[in-house]
């Protein structure tokens, strides 16, 4: 069957639908003729349409409710045997099982309908890896976890006998102290996961249970979050969708912010006054949810004190009950800035309280603080709070365990190991599972090798190397603020252990001066590269390959940098150091930073030769699929952009993109750059709309990562601004070229050719406002700037001049004009194609200033080169 | 003769492949949906047992939670019942295999009563669904305009005018193709049983 024999037979049907039945089939059979199947499809369709209902009338209700209807259960989980049911909600089933050997008990929790969608099943396994990392005495511990045959997942879990935090109060009839006590083990727990960057999100009385011995413990990590999985658009829609139970969300969760350690803070606020006051903040029993949330977000609840005088439960001196007020409002402030600052800035209040001393949280004191609290940590609030809050929660978690004494022999044994299979692993390469695909579990077994080192103070010279390896891979992993601490105290350390004259000491210099380079601090990194370059120099025997190293370094330095003559001179010595036997990592490295040098330079052909080298020791290094591979796609994609052979080069760049995206993920900075190399060539090929989206996702990852001074800014602002101008957004083309210009001072120096193709661009917009003048006095200070920082034969010289020349054009100058044209007509056609958008403009200049003069000739000479270059009419 | 029936499909067609945004944001729809469906479900039974959920009614919640997140505002709300339904499809077409295969597999043999007066007694829901998916893609290799309206109404629970809106054409061809693809694909279910 054919859409057009469809057609027939449904014209046909509706021809003879409505017709009274007698005079159908007459009708048909002679429309028909002798087409009996015809005949047959549209009778059998009118049978269907008269005839009982089908699976369509049904309400689709009902259909969904059989087909989602529970198969039975098994009642078996590995060892465990299912004895009753517990609970039961959206997500899965919670039973009551005994393990038949020891025949304790444990709870099992199951995801109904895993098949269903892998963001459950996602979320289901975050729950089960949460509680396998945390192992306290008031969270309940994960047993053990499996998956049925049928593919269900499950866990087991500590089974709790006990009330909820707030019915054991009433029933025993708690003292005030005595629910302070139990509200600290709370929160103790609740520090303990915040140390492991575990954010609860759904703190309240029911999902914490106190025993009949009095211990608590704290369930339900349904929804927890580690703090580094929340950048993710993703997770905020989620956090959106969830139906929050409003009595214990803080206003901020209400807003649809971001989760924080903050939010746990306030939903303790919250418990801690339905303990002192007998009842919640807030009565939401006749509200819809919208108001409940408006109220959570604007009113003031009334002062536990208050409350709790009307229910006269609880007794205490009015100064007790005013540090109360205090201690519970503070916790759950609707301003995060004038909450408290960690769950620990709560405990220590409520020991102030237990003491009987004075709180910290009297308003003038918490501003202090928290004012105190930004200036220690400033540079790591304005990075990432999230990193201050990881890095400060790891210490105290550190500390905690420090203080409890251990086996120390073999704890270290066992860790010592571990971190060095954890280090092999990362560091072999071609492990793509322990590749940086899944950052989140790298960071997470990253954070547990950290502490480990934390753990070594009895070995200072390994905790240095410990140090030293940590902070490259954070450096890797673009945590700068992290890296650099640990850089830091490795050569802090090392210094302390060997002096300032030693190996171990000029390779933490090289380490710290290359993550100078990353925050584009230059003068830093050359200074430090320097000093290690020499140190190793005088401590070392010729050919060690620490000496090549460090002199791949400094050329990296000076390439960035943009002093690209002495770079090629030290890495060409990088090179032949790294020459002898056979081919590996760090000669393809040095080959490849010595590649770069040449391309920065203008060297296209050499850098062109030098990369399809690493390009062929990186496939054989590394397989096809490797981002090494993908550099020096995208290098190669770079030259052919430099010529002007935009379409080739969107080949090469759409090739690396496609291995980073999979490699490193959507957010990333390297995906970021690749997304902006593929924007420009997509700009110059005028497909705007496909650059601009592409450009615009690439800045927001920038600027996460690089912060808004960073020169890899600046060249996404610099397409952005190229595509504004093409479009004739000339205020905004503006303003975005020159905060590019002011970047690329900031970071290289105002000498550097960068800032003046940014003045060149600028100067772009001058002309496109017909400013001439203004124009011609930028290009010549533009012209002077590339033949000082690059030379008079460079091609941005040469396109420099051709602009410059227009802008005579205009103003009719044309004699000036004809200078400048041809003096970058010629630099061009050595180097580009013919059909280069440059060339054909400067033709057209050329053309224009000829007929002006009258000069027939020559104004016909460049008609023919513009003809014959013109590419040809669709 | 029906000009109307030059129609190619923007995307609505269902034979067309899912993009991989699509696939997240039928993801987190799914979740959504089916977490919103159990609940209701567990309700449902300790209370009225006849009572059933209506999918217009799971969607419009849905939509209400998703239009409420800071993220996801821009979204028309036609193209999310549009996306709604072909999550509800891929949702009941999933249940149903797999329901299908534990039968074959007669590991755990799931029995149900249908409580419905219902055409076929002796065809379970699974087969049917199994059977609606496959003659569905059948037409909308034919006509994808009226597999794109059969998705919508049937799965997702949109109304004539809401149909109509979404493909762009007047209610009178919604009803008109409605009424034809039905007997159509209730005669694709019978040959197939």
């Amino acid at each position: 069957m054919d859409s057009e024999r469809l057609e027939q037979i449904q014209n046909l049907f509706h021809e003879t639908a409505d017709l009274p039945e007698a005079e159908r089939l007459p009708y048909l059979q002679s429309v028909c003729a002798n087409d009996t199947e015809l005949l047959d499809e549209v009778l059998s369709l009118l049978a269907e349409d008269a005839g009982p209902s089908s699976l369509l009338d049904q309400p689709m209700g009902h259909v969904a409710d059989q087909l989602l209807a529970d198969p039975a259960q098994p009642r078996q989980f590995g060892p465990y045997r299912v004895t009753s049911l517990l609970g039961e909600g959206g997500m899965g089933v919670v039973y009551l099982a005994e393990r038949a050997d020891l025949g304790s008990l444990v709870a099992i929790k199951i995801l109904r309908d895993a098949w269903l969608s892998p963001a459950r099943r996602e979320r289901f396994s975050t729950e089960q890896r949460t509680l396998a990392q945390l192992n306290h005495p008031s969270i309940a511990r994960l047993y053990d976890a499996d998956t049925l045959p049928d593919g269900t997942p499950w866990f087991a879990m500590e089974y709790v006998e006990g009330l909820p935090l707030t019915a054991f109060c009433r029933q025993h009839a708690c003292s005030i102290e005595r629910r302070l006590h139990l509200f600290r083990a709370v929160c103790e727990a609740v520090q303990y996961a915040h140390g492991h960057a575990v954010i609860h999100r759904d703190l309240k009385p029911s999902n914490i249970l106190v025993k009949e011995d009095g211990s608590v413990r704290l369930l339900d990590f349904g929804i927890a979050k580690h703090q580094e999985a929340l950048d993710s658009e993703a997770d905020l829609t989620q956090t959106g969708l969830r139906l929050m139970t409003p009595a214990y969300a803080a206003p901020e969760q209400i807003r649809g912010e971001r989760a924080s350690i903050h939010n746990d803070v306030y939903a303790l606020g919250v418990i801690l006054y339905e303990l002192l006051a007998g009842r919640l903040p807030f009565d939401f029993s006749n509200r819809t949810p919208t108001e409940a949330q408006t109220i959570v977000v604007q009113q003031e609840p009334e002062r536990p004190s208050a409350a709790a005088r009307k229910a006269a439960l609880l007794s205490a001196s009015d100064s007790s009950w005013a540090d109360l007020d205090v201690l519970c409002l503070t916790a759950m402030h609707k301003d995060v800035q004038r909450r408290y600052g960690s769950v620990e800035a709560l405990i220590r209040d409520v020991d102030h309280y237990l003491a009987n001393q004075p709180l910290d949280a009297r308003p003038d004191s918490l501003r202090y603080r928290f004012g105190k609290f930004i200036s220690r940590h400033r540079s790591a609030v304005v990075a990432s709070s999230l990193a201050a809050v990881l890095v400060v929660g790891l210490v105290i978690f550190f500390t905690v365990r420090l203080a409890k004494a251990r086996n120390l022999a073999e704890a270290e044994a066992a860790r010592t190991q571990r971190i060095q299979q954890f280090m092999t692993r990362l560091f072999e390469g071609g492990d793509e599972a322990a590749g940086p695909k899944d950052d989140l579990r790298v960071v997470a077994l990253l954070d547990r090798g950290l502490q480990e080192a934390r753990g070594l103070d009895a070995e200072p010279a390994v905790q240095a190397d410990l140090y030293q390896t940590l902070g490259g891979i954070y450096q890797k992993l673009d945590n700068l603020v992290q890296a650099e601490s640990l850089l830091k105290l490795a050569l802090e350390r090392r210094q302390a252990l060997f002096g300032s004259n030693h190996p171990r000491v000029a390779e933490s210099l090289v380490a710290l001066g290359l993550l100078r380079v990353d925050q584009a601090r230059f003068d830093d990194a050359e200074k430090l590269v320097r000093d290690g370059l020499e140190m190793s120099r005088r401590t070392l025997p010729p050919g060690d390959p620490a000496l090549a190293l460090a002199a791949s370094a400094l050329g990296r330095v000076l390439s960035e940098r943009g002093s690209y003559d002495k770079a090629i001179e030290i890495l060409e010595e990088a090179v032949r150091l790294r020459s002898e036997g056979e081919i590996t990592p760090e000669l393809a490295s040095s080959t490849y930073e010595l590649a770069n040098a040449h391309f920065y330079a203008g060297h296209f052909p050499q850098s062109g030769e030098l990369n399809q080298k690493v390009l062929a020791m990186h496939r054989q290094l590394y397989g096809a699929r490797h981002p090494h591979v993908a550099e020096d796609l995208i290098n190669l994609g770079a030259i052919q952009f430099e010529q002007g052979h935009y379409p080739e080069a969107e080949v090469l760049y759409r090739q690396a993109l496609e291995i980073n995206q999979s490699w490193y993920g959507k957010d990333h900075h390297t995906t970021a750059s690749n997304l902006t190399m593929l924007g420009r060539a997509l700009v110059r090929e005028e497909r705007y709309d496909e650059a601009v989206d592409l450009l615009q996702q690439s800045m927001a990852i920038q600027e996460r990562v690089y912060g808004q001074d960073h020169p890899r800014v600046a060249s996404a602002l610099n397409e952005l601004g190229s595509v504004a101008l093409k479009r004739k957004h000339l205020d905004e083309a503006e303003a975005l070229f020159q905060r590019m210009v002011n970047t690329y001072r900031r970071a290289n120096g105002d000498r550097h050719y960068l800032v003046a193709i940014g003045l060149s661009n600028l100067a772009s917009v001058y002309m496109e406002r017909k400013e001439n003048q203004r124009a011609e006095q930028v290009y010549r200070d533009v012209v002077q700037r590339f033949t000082t920082a690059l030379s008079p034969g460079h091609l941005n010289t040469g396109i420099a001049r051709v602009k410059l020349g227009r802008s005579l054009v205009r103003q009719r100058k044309y004699a000036e004009a004809e200078t400048e044209i041809l003096a970058g007509y010629g630099i061009l056609t050595k180097q580009t194609s013919p059909s280069v958008t440059w060339l054909q403009a400067a033709r057209q200049d050329l053309i224009t200033l000829y007929d002006a003069e009258g000069n027939s000739e020559k104004a016909a000479l460049y008609r023919a080169e513009y003809a014959k270059a013109a590419p040809p009419k669709k | 003769m029906c000009p109307e029936n030059s129609y190619i499909g923007d995307g609505t067609g269902s034979v067309e492949p899912v993009t991989a945004e699509q696939r997240r944001e039928l993801d987190r729809l799914f979740s959504v949906t089916y977490e919103e469906l159990r609940r209701l479900a567990s309700t449902v039974r300790r209370g009225d047992p006849s009572a059933t959920l209506s999918p217009t009614a799971l969607v419009n919640e849905a939509w209400l939670k998703m239009a409420s997140s800071p993220n996801v505002s821009a979204e028309s709300h036609l193209h999310f019942k549009r996306i709604a339904a072909r999550a509800m499809r891929q949702l009941l077409v999933e249940a149903a295999r797999r329901r299908h295969a534990n039968k074959r597999g007669g590991e755990q043999g799931i029995v149900f009563v249908t409580l419905q007066d219902f055409i076929d007694q002796s065809k379970p829901y699974e087969d049917q669904v199994l059977a609606l998916d496959t003659a569905l893609e059948d037409l909308a290799r034919l006509n994808p305009r009226q597999a794109a309206i059969v998705e919508s109404r049937f799965f997702g629970g949109l109304d004539v005018a809401e149909t109509a809106l979404m493909l762009n054409v007047s209610e009178a061809t919604i009803l008109r193709d409605w009424r034809v693809a039905k007997a159509w694909l209730a005669r694709e279910l019978r040959r197939g049983a």
